[in-house]
């Protein structure tokens, strides 16, 4: 555990001696701030007019932050293959992964502590909505139980994305190929189901139990299905079991 | 300390490392030499664990490097080629993360600041590793080998690419390491084996050509003495003389010289011919003015296992495939 923190810290620490992690933070802030923004003003309108109709107030979890979330879904998938592109890619050109493998600890504490201090990045970049979510606090009263869910189906989504794209950099030596053979993963794996209208009912519903995006729908409207959990977990641990033996596999070829 | 047994690498067809064996006491530094691409990074990293070996076996103070590889890891100081910085850290940052994933017990910033008096980089503590010269780069990396005090350092081609008087302030903290560790380093700089090292494996093409102490290597190929003879008299007429002395096995043109000519002469194993050399010139009446055995340096050694292994160095077993 010990040493997972410390190569997690080592990453979270290179992100930010750079100017990656202040980029990535910075201008998913500016991105989240316009989605708010623009879902803020159109909601808006929107209750000005119901207001003077029957029906009442409107919901601020279903009209805001429910397409908030997932607007910000598609920032993650442009913006994750920046954050894994590096992580295997990097150590390998400038030859600091002869340090890692020939140090006493193991690989799997290697990938866990890469994964950790991505995952942690983007923590970091999520707390900064935080702030959106509070000023709705504070002049409205939505519902705490769909936000959390939300953040908890981000996070998710967020590991997994993170644990293929850590598989995708052990690779290659090469960060672009990275980078472009992660986002074409990515976005496949968003677009999966659009061929589901086409295909018999058995590959329908094969082919979206693997489109991430479908698992998130429930977060986003504050349900909490194993279903969704197992599924994400696993394609968490499966990222990370194939990384592993990519970086295995390398050492033997050398 | 270190026992190599039967070690090979193989990547599909190509034989990286065949079959190299050999053992480093405690205490004492061996130099590992050989030509670019003979094998030295390979079996290096083989020991250190960075990659599996496809046959034998390699052991670190008691440690099979394959079976038990974080025991052994824990006891070796790894400097490969390229010191493993990562440029946006500093000097302080990187060898603190060292510490912890190397784990060093005792307080992680006594033990940084105590590497860096040791490797003189204390005065670069808080500058980013990308922006430290080559020299303090090296000096970095072996700084970073040093943090969880190992038993065994492996440094490979140390010195490269360093000015020379950055070299010898290296080999200098180096030999002030020999003692409290045991030290493996590779090198193709011939000087360097002779000024450093108390063993010394020539490897090439993979092979283990030759393992001994530099003084013994020198002895051992001394047997095929060579004798520079100078005279004052014309070459073509003092040449027929030292061919016809007893035991000389053959003559070559040595330098030129402003006076007469001097000549190389090569006699058979273990014969000392000065005396009859000597008495062959004198006693047609030319002038001897020089007469010396010539040693064989440790690059002439070098060379003449390399490029032909049925050279009497080569261990006994030992068969030439050139």
């Amino acid at each position: 555990m010990r040493n997972i923190l410390a190569i997690a810290g080592k990453e979270l620490r290179g992100y930010f001696a750079s100017p990656i992690g202040y980029v990535l933070i910075g201008f998913f802030a500016l991105l989240f701030g316009w989605f708010f923004y623009t879902l803020l003003a159109f909601f808006e309108r929107q209750s000005m007019q119901m207001a003077g109709g029957p029906g009442g107030a409107m919901n601020v979890n279903q009209m805001l932050i429910t397409p908030l979330l997932l607007n910000s879904t598609v920032v993650m998938l442009l913006v994750f293959p920046l954050i894994t592109m590096r992580t295997y890619a990097e150590e390998k050109r400038s030859g600091t992964i002869e340090l890692l493998l020939t140090a006493p600890i193991t690989d799997f504490e290697i990938i866990m502590g890469k994964f950790l201090g991505a995952l942690a990045l983007f923590a970091g970049m999520l707390s900064v909505t935080l702030l959106h979510m509070g000023l709705l606090f504070f002049y409205g009263n939505p519902e705490w139980k769909p936000i959390a869910t939300g953040y908890l189906g981000l996070l998710l989504m967020g590991g997994s994305f993170l644990s293929l794209g850590l598989f995708i950099s052990s690779l290659t030596k090469n960060q672009i190929v990275a980078g472009m053979i992660t986002f074409s993963v990515f976005l496949l794996l968003w677009v999966i189901n659009w061929v589901s209208s086409f295909v018999s009912p058995e590959t329908q519903t094969v082919i979206n139990y693997l489109s991430v995006t479908e698992h998130f729908d429930d977060f986003s409207r504050g349900i909490v299905d194993t279903k969704h959990i197992v599924y994400y977990l696993s394609f968490i641990a499966t990222g990370l079991f194939l990384t592993m033996k990519s970086v295995d596999s390398e050492r033997w070829r050398g | 300390m270190i026992e190599v047994d039967h070690l090979s690498k193989r990547y599909g067809s190509v034989t990286a490392v065949d079959d190299v064996s050999f053992k480093v006491e405690s205490g004492q530094i061996l130099g590992f030499l050989g030509p670019n691409g003979a094998g030295k990074t390979t079996t290096m990293r083989i020991i250190t664990g960075y990659m599996p070996a496809t046959g034998g076996t390699a052991r670190v103070a008691g440690f099979d490097i394959f079976e038990q590889p974080i025991e052994a890891k824990r006891r070796i100081g790894y400097l490969p080629e390229t010191p493993p910085l990562y440029p946006d850290m500093t000097v302080r940052e990187y060898l603190a993360f060292v510490a912890r994933i190397k784990g060093v017990r005792q307080h992680v910033g006594d033990r940084v600041a105590e590497v860096m008096r040791k490797t003189q980089t204390a005065d670069m503590a808080d500058r980013h590793c990308g922006k430290l010269s080559k020299g303090y780069k090296q000096r970095v990396g072996l700084a970073q080998a040093l943090i969880h005090n190992p038993e065994v350092l492996v440094l490979d081609e140390p010195t490269a690419g360093l000015d020379p008087r950055q070299i010898i302030e290296f080999r200098q903290i180096i030999r002030e390491l020999a003692g409290s560790h045991t030290i493996v380093l590779s090198t193709h700089i011939l000087p360097e084996v002779s000024q450093t090292c108390q063993r010394v494996v020539i490897i090439n093409r993979g092979r283990v050509v030759a393992v001994d102490s530099p003084e013994n290597l020198t002895r051992r190929l001394k047997g095929a003495a060579t004798v520079l003879v100078h005279s004052d008299g014309p070459a073509d007429q003092v040449e027929p003389l030292l061919v016809g002395v007893p035991g000389v096995a053959r003559v070559g043109r040595g330098e030129p010289v402003a006076t007469g000519a001097s000549f190389e002469v090569e006699t058979g194993q273990g014969l000392d011919l000065r005396r009859e050399l000597a008495a062959a010139v004198v006693q047609q009446g030319f002038g001897l003015l020089e007469l010396r055995p010539m040693r064989m340096s440790l690059e002439d050694i070098f060379l003449s296992v390399i490029t032909d292994e049925t050279q009497a160095v080569a261990p006994a077993g030992e068969t030439a495939d050139a």
